[in-house]
């Protein structure tokens, strides 16, 4: 009875409020602020973001009540750091983007925190440490590093550790470069937290974290003749626990999956995971919005989520023939497809996410709006990131598209939705339910409403 | 030397008007958005009614299809981000509406649908003569098509980042000149410069000890020439000789 009246969706009516909202208040976007990727680290504890500048921005979640678990947090600046910079390919006259694609983290085994960030071309591995202490009385040198005369010097004294304010320092300890000839989409951290895999349009390769001269290719789909070239790799990752099998989705709308104990280059997949099309949808962007780009083991490991342009499915890794979920994300865009092509919408790529427990799942629209997909309850809710919805502890209002005749009051109509606000990047905490939703250059944080 | 910032290239031909809706948001707020840093436009809209592609007969919904496709792949290399994914998806798209034209229209003569396939349309009585117009960029057209063999190496070929220096030794010589622009160097103006033989095209080599430069003759494309282009400080010094002149 309590939750009768809530329409939150977030597993056992959860209400979302707003709680933090980073990046520049003022409407004035620069290009390098663009969020190109978000993610939290395996405890939640760091979210980092990653945007066109090639710049990474990590946010700490401050715990001062630790005796309250669900205690308001927030998540403050940690680091800041310039992970790639331009490069140019002088005989293309290109230059290669800075724009972080991914970020990665590895799971923490030490006081350090490691991560792999990657542009078009390069992947790099950076730890993140904290420095607190300082050492202090040397013999030879003055605190500002000045050398002292040594004729000066008539004791011997031995240094100390004295507290310092807390630094964070961020340096790159690997830099994987030159394995791509096309640009990467994906990298993914394997369960056996040694090697890894990087994945662009056409090739997959995979690498082991100490070794940066070498990686192996282990997929290839490269045709000999690059005019047969129909379609391109455009999402991988690895098995959550299986460090053998990765899967990678594919621009027609098809899933791999491969096991690499069956043979060093895994071109021929162990599973192929494909719905055969629904006649009656068909269209002239039938195989445009059927390009997968996004594609998520769930923490199980039991099930995987891919997202194409109109939908959401979930699949049952032992059933290839078709999703045992789909859920639509905005399908009153079908009707719209031609001007979403003319103006390029159809080609947004959006990604989505899995809730700590897998029953629920989240992914970007148009507008400023993403969706809850609650599974085990049957329900979803569209929410919205705005400017107007950021007083503090606000609790988010279900939104609503009118597709076409009457509109309601609070729906908004299909035609006054705007395209250029569009949430492609999203992420959720591993444990609680607290989310980071990227807009075109701000990152808001939600979380459950609390009582 | 960073490319035009803007997100996107092409935008969507839009009524500005028409775009603005009632829900509370006034033509100053717009102006004033974002976008026009990012997108260089107002807040993207669709059109202002209903998808006006449903009210066209078939053959012409596919004719736009068409045409927006070419137009787009077209300008994949002026995108300030090129992507071979949309790459494949427009080819793929416009091999899929060719064939579905090749079948409904069998019976064109070959050299028509050749010529210009996007438009063979008229040639079959089963369409309305009244098409649109021929496109000024249907030579380029009938490039990308039918079997958009060429256009594939132009579109898929040019997304791989090279290795710059490697890439010099696998080019044949006459690519690294072709924007050289050589017509103004009349052979005969030569001589008042310090190298005298210079001759633009294959010519006996001629030796000139000064300072150790290379003559322009030394880069007539030449399979002798295929070594000395592996050491760019020879085409750095060539260079810093025409654009002298």
């Amino acid at each position: 009875v309590a939750g009768s009246n809530r329409t939150g969706a977030g597993g056992n009516d959860v209400q979302w409020c707003f709680s933090q909202v980073k990046g520049a208040i003022d409407d004035d976007v620069a290009e390098a602020d663009i969020i190109s990727t978000v993610e939290f680290n395996h405890s939640g504890e760091l979210l980092a973001t990653g945007d066109k500048g090639g710049r990474v921005v990590i946010f700490q979640q401050e715990t001062e009540n630790k005796c309250q678990p669900l205690s308001r947090s927030e998540y403050n600046v940690y680091s800041t750091f310039q992970s790639h910079e331009p490069e140019f390919d002088y005989l293309k006259s290109l230059e290669i983007e800075e724009k972080i694609n991914k970020i990665r983290w590895l799971p923490q085994k030490n006081a350090a925190q490691f991560l792999l960030s990657t542009n078009d071309k390069t992947i790099k591995l950076w730890k993140i440490s904290e420095r607190d202490k300082r050492p202090e009385g040397y013999n030879l040198k003055e605190e500002d590093g000045r050398y002292r005369d040594s004729t000066t010097i008539t004791t011997l004294r031995v240094p100390v550790f004295r507290p310092m304010d807390l630094m964070v320092e961020a340096s790159p300890r690997r830099i994987f470069a030159n394995a791509h000839t096309y640009h990467i989409n994906s990298i993914s951290v394997n369960s056996d937290n040694e090697t890894y895999l990087s994945a662009d349009d056409l090739r997959i390769n995979l690498w082991h974290l100490e070794i940066t001269d070498r990686s192996f290719n282990i997929v290839d789909i490269k045709p000999a003749n690059m005019e047969d070239l129909t379609e391109v790799i455009t999402a991988a990752e690895f098995h959550p626990h299986q460090c053998n099998t990765f899967v990678y989705s594919s621009s027609k709308g098809t899933i791999r999956l491969c096991d690499m104990r069956a043979s060093a280059l895994c071109d021929r997949h162990s599973k192929l995971f494909e719905e055969p099309e629904d006649p009656s949808n068909r269209s002239f962007f039938s195989e445009i919005i059927s390009s997968i780009s996004d594609v998520k083991f769930s923490h199980s490991g039991r099930y995987m989520m891919t997202r194409d342009y109109l939908s959401v499915k979930i699949w049952d890794l032992n059933m290839e023939n078709r999703p045992v979920e789909t859920y639509q994300v905005h399908e009153y865009l079908r009707s719209k497809l031609c001007s979403l092509y003319e103006n390029d919408c159809i080609f947004d790529k959006f990604e989505c996410c899995w809730n700590g427990n897998d029953s629920v799942v989240m992914t970007g629209s148009y507008n400023n709006f993403f969706r809850m997909l609650d599974r085990s309850q049957r329900r979803d809710v569209t929410l919205e990131a705005s400017r107007e919805s950021s007083k503090p502890r606000q609790v988010l209002k279900p939104r609503r598209v009118c597709a076409g005749g009457k509109r309601k009051k609070d729906e908004i109509s299909v035609d006054s939705l705007d395209f250029n606000k569009k949430i492609l990047h999203t992420a959720w905490h591993p444990q609680e339910n607290i989310i980071a939703v990227a807009t075109t250059n701000n990152l808001y944080i939600f979380q459950e409403k609390v009582n | 030397m960073r490319r035009n910032s803007a997100v996107r290239a092409s935008m969507c031909r839009l009524d500005v008007e028409s775009a603005v809706k009632e829900v509370g948001q006034s033509i100053g707020d717009v102006l004033s958005s974002p976008r026009y840093v990012l997108g260089r436009g107002v807040k993207r809209k669709l059109v202002d009614c209903e998808d006006p592609v449903p009210d066209l007969p078939y053959p012409l919904q596919r004719q736009l299809v068409m045409d927006l496709c070419l137009d787009k792949l077209q300008s994949c290399h002026r995108r300030s981000e090129p992507s071979l994914h949309r790459s494949v998806l427009l080819a793929n798209t416009l091999r899929q509406l060719q064939q579905e034209m090749r079948q409904e229209g069998g019976g064109l003569s070959p050299t028509l649908a050749a010529a210009c396939p996007a438009h063979a349309a008229p040639a079959t009585p089963r369409h309305t003569p009244d098409l649109p117009p021929v496109p000024s960029d249907c030579v380029l057209a009938e490039e990308a098509l039918p079997s958009l063999t060429s256009c594939h190496d132009l579109i898929f070929g040019s997304f791989e980042i090279t290795n710059s220096t490697s890439y010099l030794t696998d080019l044949a010589p006459d690519d690294i000149f072709d924007d050289i622009d050589t017509s103004m160097y009349d052979p005969s103006d030569f001589s008042v410069l310090a190298f005298p033989s210079l001759r633009v095209g294959s010519g006996a080599p001629s030796t000139n000890g000064e300072e150790g430069l290379k003559t322009f003759s030394s880069c007539s494309p030449s399979s002798a020439l295929q070594h000395r282009l592996s050491d760019l400080n020879d085409l750095d010094q060539i260079m810093e000789i025409l654009v002298r002149s």
